[in-house]
């Protein structure tokens, strides 16, 4: 057998071990990953906790958006109804998709993740813990602060993709807007740090031996949902700052009178928006390949090719967004391009169904309720799908354009792609962390009211859609032929909710959270490594990975697991740790320290959430000041991470022994900052493109940029500043000192490099508020501001570190980071101040 | 980074195809020379799909693994090929 890293694979023969291992061990570990008290729930950040705080805090804001949904269904029952005035009707159409997209379906997913990967990849957690806390806690208080708007009338009104002009403050003067602009920034950042924990988990924290072609699907969906996260937020991210930056300093980035373009916004929102819904697809796919295979009782049909469509889905879905803007006018060959890439993105999402369904063929099916979900959502995604690819064909898309027969197709692809999805996996799994399953006899009553509710509720919508009644109406006239549609889709709506009801009446009576132990256990008899016994360290020793499905080639396996036979049975430095392996072969590379509870990433969080609300209702001095104490309490949980511990290299079991502390590129740090430059690339390549746009748009408003030459001391004020970030690193050899110093110099030389650039602007006669390219060009120098000033507080940070002592040398995780940074600021300012000049030289 | 890009060298090669093309449409548009740059192109990654596979083919798998990544290389390759021609039609047909 080959390795990626050095290890000798040899080594895995020995395991499982044969002598007897202490009970004292199994003490020590409960000890230290011991369950919250009282107030402790709060600052906890074990994976169990906060999985299922943040699913709970998901299933809740579905609740809520479904029942908005009921509300504008009785509105509809019947032609010129009045239940909800016109103004309130579209705060709750837009607070329902908003809330259903944003709030609910992609936490829930995420959520999922969280709860199930470390068990699944018998991890002991995610390796940034305290990231999933603040993200959960980002978004609950965040969102529950946001939703509270529609009580008092200031819920966002302009459809969940909020396109400007509707948007601009000339046609939306109230805060409302502001409420979805920053009110979803805070959910941005949530997904974002889900986005980052749930990739470097995935890679860098699998058990020995379980290699990529290893690795449950599950896992696999949830690495390529998370890298289209890192991809597609950031679009939705520029987009929301600079529809709030026009609306609150009149930068003309969407006003067509000033050289902005509101096709802009379309371009930008669906680039994220598109590819939302198959971030939000592709883990419920994830959980289906998992389900399916149990129910069936049968290694699931074409691992291979399932984890292909997974990837080519991620790749191609990036390449549809314009198919929400067929009727804008693109030109007809652009057009074309994205008529093709709509219709073969349906190909992927095809060799997934058809493995479902040969899974089912080839085993031995079980019709209990996750099996009748799995089945369901399969019917459902497909007719959603074969509506999809109608609405690829640009003609066909002209007609049913903006009306019901969306509504119903986008119903059935995501209630079909995730929400049946998840009422499967909430089925299959709760046995795994609570003491007593759910009912099957109650879920089948679930799953028929649902099914049944499903279908009545949105297959009318396609008939009244084609009978023209178009999307984001309150009412309707009577003798139109949308009376009896439109009342048979509201009865359905009921059964759905009907459904959902007994559900929860099913979960108030049997679920029992168990996190310590003491599940109900393997329930399906299912063969991947979430179902071996866990307690709040996940499993008492990490085994070594010989298949896919682990526990229907060894049935031994789990007792052996649970008396310590693997890696890791006991704390090898008495505080929490898990194994960082290799990203193909998942070979032990070292041992991670992670963080404990902390009170930082809720308080970091509430002061996030702070920071966006103040800003909606124009408290920009609490604004400001939120924003400060949630920079402080980030730094605060920071400053006691990237400490070695005492002993240098370890024995993780059978004397295999790994060091405790590694820098550099194998570290798990640096996989994350490398991730999270990634994000702000994107941010900074979609600010880029939004000036290209604009410039092939509107080429009246376009004035000659500064030359090119006034670049040079640009360039080689950035150049600087990478070299000194870079060579800063080395000298850490010489002293401390020495790369503080460096960074320093280098953050000058960035600041130096962005005063000259915005300087030159200026003098050239462009100011922001006077055309849309102005306002895309210091959006731009905007960024690059951003980052300077990320970067000077990093090096802050890192003199902070230096003088208490914290740097260790000859290598230093922060250091490390810092000068990634740095070197990518500096690359990034570049890159910009060459690029806008080349814009209509 | 080697590993990664040889798994998903059939899929980059489509995004990069992809984005260029709408790149030409969006900024360049239609016309003949257009139409030609896309017929190149679309020939260009075709032929660099095909060099890539046969390269993969060649790649001796030593263990299971490595044969299971060579199979998802090529067979990402394949649907990336089939993919980009798809995605070039548009413009050579009309």
């Amino acid at each position: 057998m080959s390795s990626e890293t050095g290890f000798d694979p040899a080594l895995y023969a020995r395991f499982p071990t044969r002598a007897p291992r202490p009970d004292e061990e199994k003490e020590e570990l409960a000890h230290i990953w011991c369950a919250p008290k009282g107030w402790d729930y709060l600052t906890a950040v074990n994976n169990s906790y906060i999985g299922l705080y943040y699913l709970g805090t998901a299933f809740l804001f579905f609740l809520l958006a479904g029942i908005l949904a009921l509300l504008m269904r009785v509105q509809l029952a019947a032609p010129l109804m009045e239940v909800l005035p016109q103004a309130v009707y579209n705060q709750v159409f837009t607070m329902h998709g908003t809330v259903m997209m944003f709030l609910f379906a992609v936490p829930a997913v995420e959520a999922a993740g969280v709860l199930l990967l470390p068990q699944m990849l018998a991890a002991r957690d995610l390796p940034f813990p305290r990231l999933s806390a603040y993200a959960f806690w980002a978004y609950a208080v965040g969102g529950l602060c946001f939703f509270a708007s529609i009580f008092v009338g200031l819920a966002p009104d302009g459809g969940w993709f909020m396109y400007p002009p509707l948007t601009s403050k000339a046609y939306s003067p109230g805060i409302n807007t502001d409420f979805w602009l920053l009110g979803i920034g805070f959910i941005e950042i949530s997904a974002i740090a889900g986005a980052i924990e749930i990739i470097v988990g995935v890679l860098r924290t699998r058990a020995p031996g379980m290699s990529l072609d290893r690795m449950p699907i599950f896992a696999w969906a949830m690495l390529v949902f998370a890298a289209m996260i890192v991809i597609a937020f950031p679009s939705v991210i520029l987009a929301t700052l600079l529809l709030e930056i026009e609306r609150a300093f009149g930068w003309p980035f969407f006003d067509a009178g000033r050289g902005g373009d509101p096709l802009l916004w379309q371009h930008l929102f669906w680039f994220f928006g598109h590819p939302e819904v198959y971030i939000i697809f592709l883990p419920a796919a994830g959980m289906v390949s998992m389900i399916v295979a149990t129910v069936a009782r049968t290694e699931l049909v074409g691992y291979r090719l399932i984890v292909l469509a997974l990837l080519a889905t991620g790749f191609i879905s990036f390449g549809v967004w314009a198919h929400h803007m067929f009727a804008t006018g693109l030109p007809p060959m652009t057009t074309g391009f994205f008529s093709a890439a709509s219709m073969a993105v349906s190909i992927p999402a095809g060799i997934q169904v058809f493995a479902w369904i040969a899974t089912l063929a080839v085993g031995k099916p079980r019709y209990s309720a996750p099996g009748l979900f799995v089945i369901g959502s399969i019917l459902i995604f497909v007719t959603g799908g074969l509506t999809g690819v109608m609405v690829a064909m640009v003609p066909f898309d002209w007609q049913a354009h903006d009306s019901y027969f969306i509504v119903a197709h986008l119903h059935y692809v995501l209630i079909g792609g995730m929400v049946f999805p998840l009422f499967a996996a909430f089925y299959y799994w709760i046995p795994s962390i609570s003491r007593r399953p759910l009912s099957d006899r109650l879920g089948r009553w679930v799953f028929g009211l649902m099914f049944a509710g499903m279908n009545i509720a949105f297959l009318p919508m396609h008939l009244s859609g084609l009978q023209g009644m178009p999307r984001r109406v309150s009412t309707y006239l009577p003798g139109q032929g949308l009376a009896l549609p439109n009342l048979v889709s509201t009865v359905g709506a009921f059964l759905l909710a009907a459904g959902v009801l007994l559900f929860l009446v099913d979960l108030v009576r049997n679920f029992r959270f168990a996190p310590g132990g003491g599940t109900a256990g393997n329930v399906h008899d299912a063969g991947t490594l979430e179902w071996l016994p866990t307690e709040l360290y996940s499993v008492r020793s990490i085994p070594v990975v010989a298949s896919r499905e682990p526990l229907w080639d060894d049935p031994a396996l789990a007792a052996r697991v649970e008396a310590g036979r693997y890696f890791l049975p006991r704390s090898a430095t008495g505080l929490r740790e898990t194994i960082v392996t290799s990203p193909l072969r998942a070979e032990p590379q070292y041992l991670q320290i992670l963080p404990g509870p902390s009170p930082w990433p809720i308080a970091a969080a509430i002061f996030t959430a702070g920071f966006f609300l103040a800003l909606t209702v124009q408290a920009y001095g609490f604004g400001l000041a939120s924003g400060l104490f949630a920079v402080i309490a980030v730094l605060r949980w920071l400053w006691e991470s990237d400490r070695r511990v005492a002993a240098e290299r370890v024995d993780i079991g059978a004397g295999i022994e790994v060091p405790t502390y590694v820098t550099g590129s194998a570290s798990h740090g640096w996989w994350a900052m490398v991730i999270l430059l990634i994000v702000m690339g994107m941010i900074f390549v979609m600010g880029l493109f939004s000036l290209a746009f604009l410039w092939s748009n509107q080429p009246s408003y376009w004035a000659p940029p500064p030359a090119f030459r006034g670049a040079v001391p640009i360039l080689l004020l950035d150049l600087a500043a990478a070299a000194l970030a870079i060579g800063g690193r080395r000298l850490l050899l010489r002293g401390a000192a020495w790369p503080v110093v460096a960074f320093v110099l280098s953050t000058a030389a960035l600041g130096g490099a962005l005063w000259l650039d915005r300087g030159q602007w200026a003098a050239a006669g462009f100011a922001a508020e006077a055309s849309g390219q102005g306002a895309a060009v210091f959006a731009l120098l905007a960024l690059q501001g951003a980052a300077v000033a990320t970067g000077a507080l990093m090096a802050g940070y890192c003199a902070a570190r230096a003088l208490r002592g914290l740097v260790t040398r000859p290598a230093n995780t922060s250091i490390d980071l810092t000068m990634l940074f740095l070197a990518y600021a500096a690359i990034q300012g570049l890159v910009g101040a060459l690029f806008t000049r080349a814009v209509g030289a | 980074m080697r590993a990664w890009a040889i798994m998903l060298s059939g899929l980059l090669i489509w995004a990069a195809h992809f984005f260029i093309l709408y790149g030409i449409g969006e900024f360049i548009g239609d016309g003949f020379a257009s139409r030609l740059a896309i017929a190149a192109l679309t020939g260009v990654c075709l032929a660099i799909c095909a060099l890539l596979a046969a390269a993969v083919m060649r790649m001796p798998p030593r263990d299971f693994f490595g044969k299971w990544r060579m199979q998802l290389a090529f067979a990402g390759l394949g649907i990336g090929a089939l993919a980009i021609l798809w995605q070039g039609l548009p413009a050579l047909l009309a």
